[in-house]
């Protein structure tokens, strides 16, 4: 049997087949060019061509994500994205405590899970300050790609804007001040730590698993573990967390029959 | 006849004593068919973007419906009423200053009821009348409050409205109380709702107008709103300042969480949604509650009057399904 999730992010559209209890593939396309080159809207449901997306026919769809609340996909379940990501955590890693720190395109969402069941949860509201979208313009500002951003956080330059878009400026006005790209990058590195921070100590963070496409911010992840003291979890596929949740959503109703 | 606009609960015994009618300007700003506008009314004068969207649309209202007097709560409720009341006041409004004591003092509250009294030009003898006849109509609310949460009749949208409009009895307590008792003979012929989830509803009256209806959508129900059960004055006492010194909403948060505690437990409600304002200080408060409520809270919060947008949708979507 094989079973497909799909993560309508704001920015990606995350894909993972599962077959029997594993992931057998992956897949990620951009929004605009998934929805504009690989889908129709056809009696207000959107129909996906998987033939033209290299993706094998699959027993059961699930999805989540931005997408699912303003288009219904033809033929799949739709569930609460908090709750994809929390069924992927937990099959990715194995644990059944921990706080699940979600930081993808324009969300960053904490969720804690004790005994294997989501008991608490925080999202941010209405700002994209601590988010996937926050850090491709701050390191278009710098001139870098998001791989090199993600490798500083030593010395931070000291960022205080809380507004995404605002938070450009006052970048620019660091480098006019001659503080080095390393210093810079670092600063807003730390700025999405300061963001959440306030989010974890209400939730609690011991351990911390962390996914969205933010976890490949090595750097972040660093910051983490030192300021937090805490235990930081990568599972293997950070941004295909919730497209496994999905996955796992669907295989466990089929169990059920 | 005299209309006298309020901007939260305030004595209305005092002001129907007094021939007068109060008018809830938060009532006529939301049932509007176009509330943003008096919002942009408010914006336009010069008030803030960032600022409650309650004060902006209570401004609105005022000037709009051209409101010549307005009791300003000048002690606990929101401390943007003092601003709201000095540029009302700029505008020719007549203001009647009442303030609810922080530390619940019986003695500085009865001087404030005297005050608004001589003011309004009345007596206690006709005030303690009107407290007798609103008394039968609050009783009458109250017996929909139970219907909601023990019977299970009425929804938590019906529940909301009827004890929100008990600040000023829509201006017609007779007609009120006359239509309530319709309502209630109707609700009685109901089958008893069965929702998976039970919720609970604190804080002021949220500015989203389809929230409720939202909750039973996704198989929840409230069936206890903190605030606007407050608005009711659920208490048997025999004198007026003991009336508003029991009832929380305008003294500090562990009032209200003394009378949360006692409702989750009696109405065995499986998680509460804390709705603040934007910008509103209440929101320092979620802290006090999260730590010392022990069951699931959400919290939620609203700008702008209108139907509630997706982030909203999404974490009560979640919280119901971690709840269920």
């Amino acid at each position: 049997m094989l079973f497909c999730g799909i993560d309508l992010g704001s920015r990606n559209v995350k894909v993972a087949i599962m077959e029997h209890n594993k992931i057998i593939k992956t897949a990620a396309f951009d929004t605009i060019n998934f929805y504009r080159n690989h889908a129709v809207k056809r009696n207000q449901q959107l129909y996906i061509d998987f033939s033209s997306l290299d993706i094998p026919n699959c027993d059961r769809v699930v999805s989540t994500g931005y997408g699912k609340l303003t288009v219904k996909l033809a033929g799949a379940d739709a569930i609460a994205e908090i709750k994809a990501h929390y069924l992927g955590a937990v099959h990715q890693c194995g644990l059944d405590d921990f706080t699940l720190l979600d930081l993808g395109g324009q969300d960053s969402k904490i969720i804690k899970i004790a005994g294997g069941k989501m008991v608490d949860f925080v999202t941010n509201d209405k700002c994209a300050a601590s988010s996937g979208r926050y850090l491709e313009n701050m390191a278009g500002v710098l001139g870098i790609n998001l791989e090199q951003l993600s490798k500083y956080y030593e010395n931070p330059v000291e960022l205080s804007s809380t507004c995404a878009v605002f938070g450009e400026s006052e970048l620019i006005g660091k480098i006019v001040e001659g503080y080095s790209m390393e210093e810079l990058a670092a600063g807003v590195n730390y700025t999405i730590f300061k963001r959440i921070q306030p989010l974890l100590h209400k939730i609690g963070y011991n351990p911390l698993v962390f996914v969205g496409g933010v976890a490949k911010n090595t750097a972040l992840t660093e910051i983490l573990k030192k300021e937090l003291g805490a235990s930081v979890i990568i599972p293997l596929l950070p941004q295909y967390n919730g497209a496994i949740g999905c996955c796992v959503y669907a295989f466990n109703i089929q169990q059920s029959h | 006849m005299r209309k006298i606009g309020i901007t939260t609960t305030v004595p209305s015994e005092i002001i129907f004593a007094a021939g007068a009618v109060p008018l809830d300007l938060n009532n006529i700003f939301i049932t509007d068919p176009s509330p943003n506008h008096y919002v942009e009314i408010a914006e336009l004068a010069g008030y803030p973007r960032n600022l409650c969207g309650w004060i902006k649309g209570i401004y609105g209202v005022a000037v709009e419906n051209k409101i010549h007097e307005i009791v300003a709560a000048t002690q606990g409720d929101c401390s943007n009423t003092h601003a709201l009341m000095e540029t009302l006041h700029l505008k020719g409004v007549q203001i009647i200053p009442f303030a609810f004591p922080y530390d619940r003092d019986r003695d500085m509250l009865m001087l404030q009821l005297n005050k608004f009294m001589n003011y309004m030009g009345v007596g206690w003898l006709e005030v303690d009348a009107w407290r007798e006849k609103l008394q039968r109509i609050r009783r009458l609310v109250w017996e929909l409050d139970r219907l909601t949460w023990e019977s299970n009749q009425v929804t938590g949208f019906e529940n909301h409205l009827w004890q929100v409009s008990c600040s000023d009895f829509n201006g017609d307590p007779e007609a009120f109380y006359h239509e309530l008792k319709g309502f209630l003979k109707e609700v009685k012929m109901r089958k008893p709702l069965k929702e998976q989830v039970r919720l609970g509803f604190m804080g002021v009256p949220p500015i989203f107008t389809d929230l409720y209806q939202y909750i039973e959508k996704i198989g929840a129900r409230v069936v206890f709103n903190e605030i606007q059960r407050q608005f009711t004055m659920p208490f048997e006492v025999r004198e007026l300042v003991d009336q508003y010194l029991l009832y929380t909403y305008p003294y500090h948060a562990f009032a209200r969480l003394e009378d949360l505690q006692i409702e989750i437990k009696k109405r065995q409600l499986d998680g509460i949604i804390h709705y603040t304002q934007s910008f509103c200080f209440r929101q320092i408060e979620d802290l006090i509650y999260r730590e010392k409520i022990n069951v699931p809270i959400l919290t939620l919060e609203g700008d702008r009057p209108g139907l509630l947008d997706a982030r909203s949708r999404m974490r009560i979507d979640a919280f119901v399904e971690m709840l269920r």
